[in-house]
C-alpha cells in the first residue's frame, strides 16, 4: 500500500503534454540568424569585391592635382632660371649674365656669380635647369658655357650647408664673328654635343652650329674637340622658333609665316627633311608657339587663335613605295582660350603645359586629356621647367617672380579614351586599339587599350562555345532521352569528373601536346570532325531502311553499339584521307624553294594574307570547349532528365516519334535549365584563364582570323599582374580589366537569369 | 449492392445499363492467351478477351492486378519499360500489334490514350490539341483550327476555352486539363481510346463531365477504361473485366458482372469485401 501511495495516480496527476523544448526553439532561432548572416554575407562579399575593384580603379580617372607652392621675388632683369634637384636652391640668370642664387625657403640671396667677359656683352641666355647648364651668347658671336654644381659642406658643428659652385668654360666661337648672338641652344647627341646660335645678318636669320666631341684620354682627363662652325637651315626664310631635340638628331625651325621646316642630322650637317604648315587651313596660319614633347618625336603646335595640333614622325608610304619616317599630324587638340604663349613639355611622360589666354593647361599629348587647368601668373612667362620626376614645375615670369607649383598626378597617361578608345600613339601609322604595357626603353609609352582584350575574350569564348555547345547539348539530349539508364549512370559521373579537371592541365595538354600534334595534320583533323555529322546522318538513314525484324534485334538505347564503330571507322578514313585532300585543294608554291607543297598553313598565309600561328584560336576553342562541355552537359542533362515522364508518355501515346517527343516536348520544357547551363558555360569560358595563357601566344591582336592567337582579359591579368608595380597605372589598368570582367559576367548572368525566369514562366510544368 | 449502383450524383441516367448492341466487330480487339512479364515478375497470365467495336469496356480490380498493364499493352506503351516480355497475342481489327511490319508509331496513332494524371504539354491550348497533327506534318492552319474546334467540342471544352486558345494549357483547372487531354487524344482520330483511371484525380463534378463525355465518344470510338471506382465502371461501361493478381477472373456484360457475377471473387470485390 505504501508503495502504491507514492505513485501519483493517473487520474489525479495533470496530463503531461509533449512540449517543444527550449533547446529546439533556441536552435531554430539561432540557425535562422546564422543562415541570414550567411546570405547577407555573400551579398556583401560580392559588393565588397566590386567596391575593392572600383577603389583600385578610381584613381585612374581623377585628374592631376596641382597646387601653387609660392613665388620668390627675383631681380626684374632675370631672363632664365635653374634649380637643384629638390628645388631648395634656385638661381636666376640676369640679362647681363650674372647668376644669383636664392634660398627657396625665405628668398634670401645666398650667392652671386658674375661673368668675367671684359669688353664682351651677354646678348642671349639659355638655361637647362635639369642639367645645371647655362649658355651665354656673347656679343661677338661666341658662346660661353657655365656649369652649376651644388657642393655640400659641413661646418665644425656638423651642420650641412649647400654651396653652389659656378664653373665658366672658355667661350667657343660659333657664329659669324662680331655679330651678337640672339639665341643659343645646346643638345647632347649620342656621339657629340651640338651648340647652336642664332644671329641676324643683314636682316636675315643665320643659324650656325658646332659639334663638340669629348674624348677621355688614358689619364682620365677629357679633351674636347670643337668642329668647324657650319651653317644650318640656311634655306629658312624666317625664324620664329627653333626646336632642338635633346638628342640633337634633328632640328625644327618654325618660320614667321607658319611654315615648319624640319632637318635631320646627316653626320656632317643638318639636311632638309620636310616642310609643312600645320595651320594652313586657318585664317592666320602662323604658329604662336611650339614645344617638343618628351621622346623627341612629337611637337605640339598652338596657333594664334588657340588651335592645337600634334605632329609626329611615323612611317609613311612615299610615292616611290618606300615607307619612311616623316612628320605627319596625329592629333587635333582642343582649342585653347587664346594664342599660345608657350608649350612646355614634362620630363618622363607625354604631358605638356600650354600657356594661352591667361590660363595654364596641363594636358596629355597622346590622349589629349586635360589633366589640370589654372591661372597663369601675371607677367608673361620667360621660362618654365618641370622637375625630372614630374612632381613640380617652376616658371619665371617677366615681372621678376619665380613661381613654383607642385603636381600630384600618378596616372598622367590614363583616360577613358586611353582604355576604351582608338588612340594614335607616337610612331604608329594610325589610331588603333593597342595593349602594350612594357618595353625595353624608358621613353616607351605604355598602351593600355582594353578593347583588344575584350576582343580576345569574346573570340576565345566564341570558339569555345562553337565547339562545346553542339557537343554538350546533343550529348545531354542523347544521354537523358535515348541512352539506357544503366549507361547513363556511368556517363554522368564520368562527365562530372571531367568538369573537375584543373584547367592548367588542359592548357598544358593543349599547348604542349595537342597544338604540335594538330599543326601538321590540320586538314586531317578537319576531315575527321567534318565527316562525323554526315556519317551519323547516313547511319541513321541506313538504320531507317533496315527491315523492322533486323532493327528489333537491337534494344532501344543500345544503337550506339552499332553507331560508334561506324563513326570511328569514318573518322579514321577521313583522317587518313587528309593528306590527299590537302594535296588536292591546298597546294601552293613554296616561297623558299619555289616547288609546289601541299601545306594548308602556307596556303592560308598566301591566300588570305592572314597569319597562321600553331597556338591558335581553334586549339584554344577546342580545349576550352573541353572545360565547358562537362558543365553545360551536366546542367542541361539534369534539366532534360527532370522533364516529367508523363509528358514523354503523353507525346509518345499521341504517335510522336522519340525524336519528335524530344524536340517538341522535352527540350521546350527543359529550356530554362538548358539556358542556364549554356550561360554558366559561357561564364566559365569568359573567365577561363590558364588554358588561354598556356595554349595561345597571348598576343593582344584584334583579328577574327581563327588561326591567330588572342589575349583575354583574365589571361592578361594572370600574365602581367606579377610584374606590375603596385599603384602604377599598369597595375590599376589590370584592375580595370578585372572590373570590366566582373561587370561583363554580372551583366551576362543577370540577362541569363532574366531569360531563364521568363522561359520558366512560359514552360513551367504543372 | 444497390448502394454501389447508386450514382454519386442525382442524375437519373446513371444506372447499370444493358449492353447496347451496335453494329461492328465483336472481336475488334482480341486478346489471346496473353501473358506478360516485367523482368522475372509475371504481371499478366493467360488473358483472353474480346472487345467489341464502339463499346466501352471497363477493367476493374484491386491495385496491382494488372489491369493498367494490360491497357498499356494495347498501344505498346510498355515497350518503354526495360526487361519486358510477352506471350500470346493481341490483335486489333484482325492484325497483330506485334506484327514486325507494324510501326509502333502508327499503332499509337490508332490507339489513343488518356492518362491517370492529366499531362498537358507546356504549350498553348491550341498547340496541345493539334500536337498529334503537328507531328505528322500538318501545316495548314485551317485544317489545324478545324481539328482543334472539333476535338474541343467533342471533349465538351470548346465553350470554356474558345476565347483563350492561345493561353497556356497550364492555366486550366484539373478537370479542364483532363478534358483537354481527351481532346488531344481524339484530335488524332484514333479508333480506340484507352483511359487509365482518367478521373482519379478529379472532383465529382469534373468526373461527371468526363463520364458524360465517355458516353458521347462511344458513338465513334472503342473505349477501354481502367478504373478503381466500381460505380464509374457500372455507370459508363458496356462490358467489364475483373482482374485479380494478374489473372482474368471474369469478363462479361457490366450488368451481369454487377448484378449476377458468376465468380465468388468478383462478387466479393464488387461488394467491397476486399480490394
Amino acid at each position: 500500500m505504501e508503495t502504491s501511495d507514492k505513485k501519483p495516480s493517473p487520474a489525479a496527476a495533470p496530463e503531461s503534454r509533449f512540449t517543444v523544448s527550449p533547446m529546439t526553439l533556441a536552435a531554430d532561432r539561432w540557425m535562422g540568424r546564422l543562415i541570414r548572416f550567411g546570405g547577407v554575407g555573400v551579398v556583401l562579399a560580392v559588393f565588397g569585391m566590386l567596391a575593392f575593384l572600383i577603389f583600385q580603379v578610381f584613381p585612374l580617372f581623377t585628374g592631376a592635382k596641382v597646387t601653387a607652392v609660392g613665388s620668390l621675388t627675383v631681380p626684374a632683369n632675370a631672363v632664365a632660371f635653374g634649380e637643384d634637384e629638390y628645388g631648395d636652391f634656385p638661381y636666376v640668370v640676369l640679362a647681363d649674365g650674372k647668376v644669383v642664387f636664392q634660398q627657396a625657403s625665405d628668398g634670401k640671396k645666398a650667392h652671386e656669380w658674375s661673368p668675367a667677359l671684359g669688353a664682351l656683352k651677354v646678348t642671349a641666355v639659355r638655361s637647362y635647369p635639369r642639367a645645371g647648364l647655362i649658355f651665354l651668347g656673347l656679343s661677338d658671336g661666341s658662346v660661353q658655357e657655365l656649369r652649376v654644381a651644388y657642393r655640400s659642406t659641413f661646418d665644425a658643428a656638423g651642420k650641412r650647408a649647400i654651396e653652389p659652385v659656378v664653373t665658366a668654360l672658355p667661350p667657343v666661337a660659333i657664329g659669324k664673328s662680331g655679330v651678337p648672338c640672339q639665341e643659343v641652344w645646346n643638345a647632347k647627341g649620342p656621339q657629340s654635343r651640338l651648340m647652336l646660335v642664332r644671329q641676324e645678318v643683314a636682316g636675315k636669320p643665320l643659324l650656325t652650329a658646332v659639334r663638340l666631341t669629348e674624348r677621355k684620354g688614358l689619364g682620365g682627363k677629357a679633351r674636347v674637340t670643337v668642329s668647324a662652325p657650319f651653317v644650318v637651315a640656311a634655306d629658312a626664310a624666317s625664324v620664329e622658333q627653333v626646336l632642338l631635340p635633346s638628342t640633337a638628331e634633328s632640328l625644327i625651325v618654325v618660320g614667321k609665316s607658319g611654315e615648319v621646316r624640319t632637318y635631320a642630322d646627316d653626320g656632317e650637317t643638318f639636311s632638309f627633311l620636310q616642310a609643312f604648315v600645320p595651320f594652313k587651313d586657318a585664317k592666320d596660319p602662323a604658329v604662336a608657339s611650339a614645344g617638343m614633347i618628351f621622346g623627341n618625336v612629337s611637337v605640339v603646335f598652338v596657333g594664334r587663335t588657340g588651335e592645337q595640333q600634334v605632329w609626329s614622325m611615323y612611317p609613311q608610304l612615299q610615292p616611290d613605295g618606300k615607307s619612311l619616317r616623316r612628320w605627319g599630324k596625329i592629333h587635333d587638340g582642343e582649342t585653347l582660350a587664346g594664342a599660345g604663349e608657350g608649350v612646355y613639355a614634362a620630363e618622363g611622360n607625354k604631358c605638356y603645359l600650354a600657356v594661352a589666354g591667361g590660363k595654364l593647361q596641363l594636358r596629355n599629348m597622346t590622349t589629349g586629356s586635360l589633366r589640370w587647368e589654372g591661372d597663369a601668373p601675371a607677367g608673361s612667362i620667360r621660362q618654365l621647367a618641370f622637375a625630372g620626376n614630374y612632381d613640380r614645375f617652376t616658371a619665371l615670369s617677366a615681372d621678376g617672380k619665380l613661381h613654383r607649383w607642385s603636381i600630384v598626378d600618378h596616372h598622367p597617361e590614363s583616360s577613358w579614351g586611353a582604355f576604351f578608345g582608338k588612340i594614335w600613339y607616337e610612331g604608329a601609322t594610325g589610331p588603333a586599339y593597342t595593349w602594350q604595357s612594357s618595353a625595353g626603353s624608358d621613353e616607351f609609352e605604355a598602351k593600355y587599350s582594353l578593347v583588344p582584350l575584350f576582343y580576345g575574350t569574346v573570340k576565345g569564348t566564341f570558339y569555345a562555345l562553337l565547339f562545346a555547345l553542339p557537343i554538350a547539348l546533343t550529348a545531354a539530349i542523347y544521354v537523358s532521352q535515348f541512352l539506357r539508364p544503366e549507361y547513363r549512370q556511368v556517363v554522368k559521373p564520368v562527365m562530372e569528373v571531367m568538369a573537375s579537371l584543373p584547367s592548367v592541365v588542359l592548357g598544358f595538354l593543349a599547348g604542349l601536346w595537342l597544338a604540335p600534334l594538330v599543326d601538321p595534320r590540320l586538314i586531317s583533323l578537319f576531315c575527321a570532325i567534318g565527316i562525323l555529322a554526315p556519317a551519323a546522318l547516313f547511319a541513321g538513314f541506313l538504320w531507317s531502311v533496315l527491315p523492322q525484324p533486323v532493327r528489333r534485334q537491337v534494344k532501344p538505347g543500345m544503337e550506339f553499339l552499332w553507331l560508334l564503330p561506324f563513326l570511328a571507322l569514318c573518322a579514321y578514313l577521313a583522317w587518313q584521307a587528309g593528306p590527299a585532300v590537302e594535296a588536292a585543294f591546298f597546294t601552293v608554291k613554296d616561297t623558299a624553294s619555289g616547288l609546289p607543297v601541299a601545306d594548308f598553313r602556307e596556303w592560308w598565309r598566301q591566300t588570305t594574307g592572314a597569319t597562321y600561328d600553331s597556338r591558335n584560336s581553334l586549339v584554344v576553342g577546342f580545349v576550352m570547349g573541353f572545360a565547358v562541355i562537362p558543365i553545360v552537359f551536366t546542367i542541361a542533362e539534369d534539366a532534360l532528365s527532370n522533364v516529367p515522364n508523363s509528358l514523354v508518355s503523353g507525346s509518345l501515346a499521341l504517335g510522336a516519334s522519340r525524336w519528335q517527343t524530344v524536340w517538341s516536348v522535352v527540350v521546350p520544357t527543359a529550356i530554362s535549365g538548358i539556358v542556364s547551363g549554356v550561360m554558366i558555360g559561357f561564364g566559365r569560358a569568359i573567365g577561363e584563364t590558364m588554358i588561354v595563357v598556356m595554349a595561345t601566344g597571348n598576343t593582344a591582336v584584334m583579328e577574327s582570323n581563327p588561326f591567330s592567337g588572342m589575349r583575354t582579359l583574365s589571361a592578361n591579368i594572370a600574365v602581367e599582374l606579377p610584374e606590375a608595380a603596385a599603384g602604377h597605372t599598369h597595375y590599376r589598368a589590370l584592375f580595370l580589366g578585372a572590373c570590366c570582367l566582373f561587370l561583363l559576367t554580372f551583366v551576362i548572368n543577370t540577362l541569363a537569369e532574366v531569360l531563364r525566369q521568363r522561359l520558366r514562366e512560359r514552360y513551367k510544368v504543372v | 449492392m444497390s448502394q454501389i449502383m447508386n450514382p454519386p450524383s442525382s442524375s437519373s441516367r446513371i444506372k447499370v445499363r444493358p449492353a447496347t448492341e451496335r453494329e461492328g466487330r465483336k472481336d475488334y480487339i482480341s486478346i489471346r492467351d496473353f501473358g506478360f512479364w516485367y523482368g522475372q515478375k509475371k504481371a499478366l497470365d493467360a488473358i483472353s478477351l474480346d472487345i467489341p467495336e464502339r463499346q466501352v469496356v471497363a477493367f476493374i480490380g484491386p491495385s496491382g492486378c494488372g489491369k493498367s498493364t494490360l491497357l498499356r499493352n494495347l498501344n505498346r506503351m510498355n515497350d518503354l519499360v526495360d526487361g519486358i516480355r510477352h506471350e500470346g497475342d493481341i490483335t486489333i481489327n484482325g492484325r497483330s500489334i506485334y506484327d514486325p511490319g507494324l510501326e509502333v508509331i502508327s499503332l499509337r496513332r490508332r490507339v489513343g490514350m488518356v492518362f491517370q494524371k492529366s499531362n498537358p504539354f507546356p504549350k498553348s491550348i491550341f498547340e496541345n490539341v493539334v500536337y498529334a497533327l503537328r507531328v505528322v506534318g500538318v501545316r495548314d492552319r485551317a485544317v489545324l483550327e478545324e481539328a482543334c474546334e472539333t476535338s474541343l467540342r467533342k471533349a465538351a471544352l470548346w465553350d470554356e476555352v474558345k476565347d483563350r486558345l492561345n493561353d497556356s494549357a497550364l492555366g486550366l483547372s484539373g478537370g479542364q486539363m483532363q478534358r483537354l487531354c481527351i481532346a488531344r487524344a481524339i484530335a488524332n482520330r484514333p479508333e480506340i481510346l484507352l483511359m487509365d483511371e482518367p478521373c482519379s484525380a478529379l472532383d465529382p463534378i469534373a468526373t461527371g463531365k468526363i463520364e458524360e463525355l465517355i458516353h458521347e465518344l462511344k458513338e465513334q470510338f472503342t473505349i477501354v477504361i481502367v478504373t478503381h471506382s466500381m460505380q464509374q465502371a457500372a455507370r459508363v461501361s458496356d462490358r467489364t473485366a475483373f482482374f485479380y493478381l494478374g489473372k482474368q477472373i471474369e469478363y462479361d456484360t457490366t450488368e451481369k458482372i454487377f448484378m449476377n457475377p458468376s465468380q465468388a471473387q468478383t462478387e466479393a470485390y464488387i461488394s467491397g469485401r476486399f480490394g
